[in-house]
């Protein structure tokens, strides 16, 4: 039980991290305001679709936990294996579209959009990179036996974290890429 | 009659359990025990108190006439923020977790934290942090913007010395062994009470601990953040902060202030538990109103997000804005202030033992009342816009800092220190230590208002030969070095009584909560087995059955 | 004018001293409020001092006293007055909020736009071609207001006598409005720590009839003064070579640069940098020779220049009136 409310606790203040963070993004937008060509070259569709297998990852970890609950290691190893997967193709998508938005010239020093744009979804991909470490520790310490037979509740504490970082990209996604469509900003 | 409790043993990710007692240093080092990390936070608050207290003991010689040549500006303005930096972070905070990590555990009848490993590791990067921010001085020279460090002249192009660099680094750092330290207490209060227990039951400091465990862990990642982005402004040149290429001034103001304001109350909560601690012992009664301090305290770090822009009414952001921070903030002095008047009605009718830690509580209650009420005139919109950022800002916010937290940490230091060491703080010598203390506190801070009053803006490093000016700084910096003998004669204090002080016997003051139970100072395992827990104070329920609290 | 501010002090400097409507509303609620403030101190002091004395422990008594926990009666009462109090305090301060800042119609021209620099004010009167820097000379008995802007930094404008300060920010204009009484000097000092020398960032108000405002002002609209003797002469040349021009203007001359205070009347301000020194050949003197002694942090280098023609620059700028 400590450690699920250890979980909880940390994905508190973490979550109000992310509410400082984005508070910025929206008083940046509103306040020293954002180049439109450069909002514009946010490709919706193409992070819309990383999104998605970022959010699967939530409900493959959830399989992956009730698997494990009732004792089937094997799947916990492949649901475990696909989370990761999902995981990596999401930063791998949010790679790509660094590298094309650094050679259309938008960079973290080049404009208030750019800095206000690479912190927020930055500081989000690092929170995804940790849970990927954490993920192939837990899938590691799976393949070594740990987990036979035991009834720990690491995998469900680390599901807390997993799930929070998806929710926060919900709120990340809906505030950059989706909201900019219906708003001037 | 009664039910015994047993209390589990430490967890087993214990290692110095089984091993022989005494290794010295390294025993400290590698210590996971909750009470040696305790005194080690204590310790930490002392060192960084001390070089605090010398930065502000140069910057009043700087001060104590008009037009000196004893700092230059650049030094000046680095002390300041040291200073300010230091006290806060590094001296108020260590201290609170010191005490709390200490004392929490033995006042909830657990042997543990709940994760003891997690607590070595926030104690040792606390340090660091601190270790950090002072390594500046040698990197090329301290932060010097002030604590709170207002954008742009945060940015490089204004302050080009890496000290804002190391002040970023540095409250990072400690800011997660703050995090890490209030997730351990929550859960430690959350999980590791003794049966029976109830939270309407618990100690009013651990409650004023938890409620401050939240309250921290929601404030400080809006400092996080701030910090981080500063640092992508100064090492890479982003434009969060920086007006000369688009980012905004005010930004880094609401970011800070929003942690900045509810960690007035992280510092000042604590200090409130042990003086409901203190008061109630020292009366021989419980303490007036429990449930009302209790409540309130959540109230107020409800509230404590509410209020930040009381920092800015001077920033322009019209008077809409401005009445509605005036008033949370004034309705934010209510629960504050009316528990003086709690602590006044738990005295009423008592039987009062003048001890130290008794004469610092109650010291507290007229210095807080002054600290509180100048507060207030900061609520009333046009007072502040005439006393914003003065010396009657200095003079308020030390009555809160010194007069309040200071007050109280020094009353939980006569209180508890039995306890620590099984020795008793000498009372005798600490009579002397409490008067020369107050007197030096009241004389460097009472005549600030007044500056403030005559129009003298705060951090300045020299000013001009004003009527009044002189004289008031020059009293003001002679109250300063009482207050640095006082530390002093404090210092030699602790260092006697911790060596052949009286033996001070497992409940010296004839106490209520359940850390006197353990022996003085408490076993590795502070508990074997208690009796079972009836009320909030069961030390008074178990000595006098027929007359138990209810 | 309350009466208090009369009685209480007899400073020059002093917020209760109020010069203008501004400063006299805010200080007649400090007042009320002191006098409520000092009534809660009172009575926690008589508390603290009365409790203490009637209640110590007395030796040889032993009982324990009687416990009593709570009173709902007067934990009521005591959360209720001060709420009372605070209400009343609130009322006020919407009250003089609306009365000494009202809000700025966007279109309507301030009467003088003061713009905050690292380390000194820059002063300009829309409507006439009149610049100045750190005295501020404003008419008496006019609803003036005040634009306030900031070249690099957040710095605030506070004259205690005068009433509500207000912070400078880069790239944020702010209003002040400003009525004041008496005719007089008036000083203050920037209040937003804004950096090295943010202790002589201070400010003059020279506060004046609107007939001697009027001529201030007709005179400063003027060029600078040419040069009225050989060492002069020298000096006006010698400021145009040295550069002086690329920071600091001087109307009517080559010298246009805005990025240091205007020293066109120079020669006719009371004080040199920002209330550091007198203004005088001799201070001038010693500041252009070693700036970085004087005012340490500055952002007027230390020009390499010999004794001679400090002097000779100096001579010209006393002229400057």
């Amino acid at each position: 039980m400590e450690n699920k409310t250890m979980m909880k606790l940390v994905v508190g203040t973490e979550g109000m991290f992310f509410v400082a963070l984005i508070m910025a993004f929206i008083y940046m937008a509103y306040n020293s305001g954002f180049e439109p060509y450069e909002v514009s070259q946010l490709d919706i569709k193409t992070t819309g679709l990383f999104t998605l297998v970022l959010f699967s990852s939530s409900f493959t970890f959830w399989m992956a936990e009730k698997k494990y609950k009732n004792g089937d290691i094997k799947s916990l190893k492949i649901w475990l294996i696909i989370t990761i997967l999902f995981g990596a193709i999401f930063l791998f998508g949010q790679g790509e579209e660094y590298v094309r938005l650094i050679n259309e010239n938008i960079t973290l020093s080049g404009s208030v959009f750019g800095t206000s744009f690479y912190a927020l979804t930055g500081f989000h991909g690092l929170h995804v990179f940790i849970g990927l470490i954490i993920l192939l520790i837990i899938l590691i310490l799976v393949f070594l036996g740990d987990f036979n037979n035991s009834s720990s509740n690491v995998i469900s504490t680390v599901g807390i974290y997993w799930h929070f970082v998806d929710i926060v990209w919900m709120f990340v996604f809906t505030v950059v890429y989706v909201l900019p469509k219906f708003t001037k900003i | 009659m009664q039910e015994i409790v047993e209390i589990p043993e430490p967890s087993s990710s214990f290692p110095g359990l089984g091993v022989s007692s005494d290794q010295g240093l390294l025993q400290w080092i590698s210590s996971v025990d909750h009470k040696m990390i305790g005194i080690m936070y204590l310790f930490v608050s002392l060192l960084f108190f001390v070089i605090g207290g010398a930065e502000a003991l140069l910057m009043r010689i700087q001060l104590a006439l008009p037009m000196m040549h004893f700092l230059g500006p650049e030094t000046y303005n680095q002390f300041f923020t040291m200073h300010g930096t230091t006290m806060i972070f590094f001296v108020a905070m260590p201290a609170i977790f010191g005490f709390a990590v200490y004392f929490v555990p033995l006042m909830i009848g657990a042997n543990e934290m709940a994760f003891p490993r997690m607590n070595a590791f926030s104690l040792w990067i606390t340090l660091f942090g601190g270790l950090l921010l002072y390594f500046s001085f040698l990197a090329g020279g301290a932060p010097d913007a002030g604590w709170f460090n207002y954008a742009p002249l945060n940015q490089k192009n204004y302050s080009s010395n890496p000290g804002i660099d190391y002040y970023a680094m540095g409250l990072l750092i400690s800011g997660i062994g703050s995090v890490t330290t209030s997730i351990n207490l929550v859960v430690t209060i959350l999980h590791m009470r003794i049966k029976n227990m109830k939270l309407n039951r618990l100690p009013l400091f651990v409650w004023m601990v938890l409620v401050n465990s939240f309250l921290l862990l929601a404030a400080f990642p809006s400092l996080n953040a701030a910090l981080a982005m500063l640092l992508m402004d100064r090492q890479f040149h982003a434009h969060f902060f920086n007006t000369t290429n688009g980012g905004s001034a005010l930004l880094w103001q609401h970011l800070f202030w929003i942690f900045g304001h509810p960690e007035v109350y992280i510092v000042i909560l604590p200090p409130f538990g042990i003086l409901s601690e203190v008061f109630p012992v020292f009366s021989r009664k419980p303490i007036f109103g429990y449930s009302f301090i209790a409540a309130s305290s959540v109230g107020i770090a409800l509230l404590a997000f509410g209020v930040w822009a009381h920092h800015m009414f001077a920033v322009g952001l019209g008077n809409t804005v401005d009445s509605f921070f005036s008033a949370s903030s004034m309705l934010i002095g209510i629960p504050t202030g009316v528990k003086i008047f709690n602590w006044l009605a738990t005295m009423y009718g008592g039987k009062i033992k003048f001890t130290v830690s008794m004469m610092f509580a109650i010291a507290f209650l007229i210095e807080f009342t002054i600290g509180g009420l100048t507060g207030i005139a900061f609520s009333i919109v046009p007072i502040d816009w005439q006393l914003t950022d003065t010396y009657y800002v200095v003079a308020h916010l030390h009555y809160v800092f010194i007069g309040g937290t200071i007050f109280g940490l020094l009353a939980g230091l006569f209180y508890w220190f039995p306890k620590m060491t099984g020795r008793m703080l000498d009372e005798k010598s600490g009579r002397w230590f409490f008067w020369l203390f107050v007197i030096g506190f009241n004389a460097t801070f009472l005549v600030q208002h007044m500056l403030g009053i005559l129009g003298m803006p705060r951090r300045v490093y020299t000013y001009p030969d004003i009527p009044w000016y002189g004289v008031l700084n020059f009293i003001s910096t002679a109250g300063a070095f009482l207050m640095g003998i006082s530390m002093l004669l404090l210092l030699r204090i602790i260092y006697k009584s911790a060596k052949q002080g009286k033996i001070a016997g497992d409940n010296p003051w004839d106490a209520y909560t359940l850390e006197w139970t353990a022996s003085s100072p408490p076993a590795l395992k502070n508990f074997d087995e208690l009796p079972e827990v009836t009320g909030t104070r069961p030390l008074w329920d178990w000595k006098h059955p027929d007359k138990a609290d209810k | 004018m309350g009466k208090f501010s009369s009685l209480s002090f007899y400073f020059i400097q002093s917020i209760t001293n109020p010069a203008s409507f501004q400063a006299e509303r805010i200080n007649r609620v400090f007042n009320s409020f002191n006098i409520a403030a000092a009534a809660m101190l009172l009575l926690v002091t008589f508390l603290v001092i009365f409790i203490s004395v009637k209640y110590r422990e007395k030796i040889g008594d032993d009982t324990e006293p009687k416990q009593v926990s709570g009173n709902n009666v007067l934990e009521a009462f005591m959360i209720g007055v001060p709420t009372l109090l605070l209400a009343y305090f609130f009322y006020q301060t919407i009250v003089i909020e609306k009365a000494i800042a009202p809000g700025v119609d966007k279109s309507q021209q301030p009467d003088v736009i003061i713009t905050g620099h690292e380390w000194w004010w820059e002063v300009e009167y829309p409507g006439s071609n009149v610049i100045t820097a750190n005295e501020v000379h404003l008419p008496v008995g006019k609803h003036l207001l005040l634009e306030l802007r900031s070249a690099d930094v957040i710095h605030d404008w506070w004259v205690p006598q005068l009433g509500n300060k207000m912070d400078l920010i880069p790239k944020i204009t702010n209003h002040l409005w400003l009525d004041i009484n008496m005719p007089g000097d008036y000083i203050g000092a920037c209040s937003e720590f804004c950096g090295a020398q943010h202790a002589w960032m201070r400010i003059k108000v020279i506060a004046q009839t609107e007939r001697d405002f009027n001529n201030w002002l007709a005179s400063n609209t003027s060029n600078g003064q040419s040069p009225l003797d050989s060492l002069a002469l020298t000096g006006e040349k010698l400021f145009q070579e040295k550069t002086c021009g690329s920071c600091h203007r001087v109307q009517g001359t080559n010298a246009t640069a805005m990025v240091g205070p205007d020293l066109t009347h120079l020669g006719s301000r009371q004080e040199i940098l920002t209330g550091l020194m007198k203004n005088n050949q001799e201070n001038l003197f010693k500041w252009i020779n070693h700036p970085q002694d004087i005012k340490p942090g500055a952002h007027m280098p230390d020009f390499i220049l010999d004794k001679d023609s400090v002097a000779a620059i100096a001579h010209y700028l006393t002229q400057l009136k």
